[in-house]
């Protein structure tokens, strides 16, 4: 089994290398990564869109339809995964777990291995600014290196930071379960209803009034906020889930 | 030659770890963890051909000027980072089934149960 796992590892690893001797040089310009669209996008982008980020530019944009595929998959993720009757996600579970709390004897929110002080108070001290950096990130989306995706990221890392610090049944509580359902499925809600926008003002599903800067602008940022706040929520419920 | 640069052998040794653990070991999780290894390579590899030698990021600002890096490839990334998590999620879950009902994560004792 070994013995053909490395033949496998090794012809691949030879084709892929075989493949590589054919491509463009590293970081050179000439490469055709950097011709077609490519540079259309980089040329026309800004006045295109109104980003100056032009990857934000491409996600949200040019092809956003991408980008609404996209969140539908982590939104099925996320419904697969509570469709599945694991253990700790039986029906009623998040409001159970309320009630449970004073005869659960708290076990859950006792780890094996005890919390270190130390890590407590320092996810603690930091769990503000790693908020802000959060909101930053989203906020400088259109400008600057970051963006809703990457702000959900952010957000979701200090929920587990949080749940594995301050105990699960505590960080489940910044999610209620009656408000959650809306908030994981706002990212396709938010781009179904921006493509019903875009299709009452341009006639093209997911189209930008060009001629509206103000509106377009609203769109975009509509966007990147319903990725950031609905991802983070399917990926700490996600955590939550699979924490079990 | 000039092509073979060290990021890209870095990608194929990547996904060949990645590839190895997905073939050779029996235990779930470490394939599952093989996957994301190999998803990462990829990821890389799509960066890295994506970059201009002396460029700036894909961001028109006064601070910033030509040549950009393509933003394609990053757009790209990024959108198969989200996949990466969904598929990863997905198939933890399942582990989480499997385990529930056979007591064990091993692909050759699941394979001595009827």
């Amino acid at each position: 089994m070994r013995a053909w796992a490395l033949l496998l590892v090794a012809l691949a690893g030879g084709a892929l290398v075989a493949a590589m001797l054919a491509l463009p040089p590293v970081g050179a310009l000439e490469a055709p990564v950097h011709e077609h669209v490519g540079r259309a996008y980089l040329e026309r982008g800004p006045d295109a869109t109104g980003l100056e980020n032009i990857v934000t530019a491409v996600l949200l944009h040019f092809r956003g339809f991408d980008t609404f595929g996209e969140v539908v998959v982590i939104f099925t993720a996320l419904a697969a995964l509570l469709g599945l009757p694991l253990a700790g996600l039986a029906p009623g579970r998040d409001g159970a777990r309320g009630e449970q709390a004073g005869t659960d004897d708290g076990s859950a929110e006792t780890p094996d291995i005890p919390i270190s002080p130390v890590v407590r108070y320092v996810v603690r001290t930091l769990s503000p600014f790693i908020a802000l950096f959060a909101l930053a990130t989203l906020a400088q989306g259109h400008s600057a290196p970051g963006g809703g995706f990457q702000s959900a990221a952010v957000l979701a890392a200090l929920f587990v930071a949080l749940a594995l610090t301050a105990g699960r049944r505590r960080a489940a509580r910044l999610l209620p379960p009656t408000a959650t359902a809306w908030v994981q499925a706002s990212a396709p809600l938010a781009f179904v209803g921006v493509a019903a926008v875009g299709a009452a003002t341009t006639g093209a599903f997911l189209g930008y009034p060009d001629a509206l800067p103000a509106l377009r602008a609203a769109m975009s940022t509509a966007l990147e906020i319903a990725i950031a706040v609905g991802g983070a929520a399917i990926l700490a419920r996600l955590f939550l889930a699979l924490e079990g | 030659m000039e092509a073979l640069h060290l990021d890209y052998l870095a990608v194929a040794a990547l996904f060949g770890i990645g590839l190895y653990m997905l073939v050779a070991k029996s235990n779930l999780l470490k394939k599952v963890l093989g996957l994301n290894v190999m998803q990462t390579a990829v990821f890389a590899f799509l960066v890295t051909s994506g970059m201009v030698r002396g460029g700036d990021p894909p961001i028109h600002a006064e601070a910033t000027a030509p040549p950009y890096a393509s933003p394609i490839p990053q757009a790209m990334v990024l959108t198969g980072i989200v996949v990466a998590v969904a598929l990863t999620a997905v198939a933890l879950a399942l582990i989480v089934q499997v385990h529930a009902d056979y007591g064990t994560i091993e692909v050759d004792e699941l394979k001595e149960r009827p």
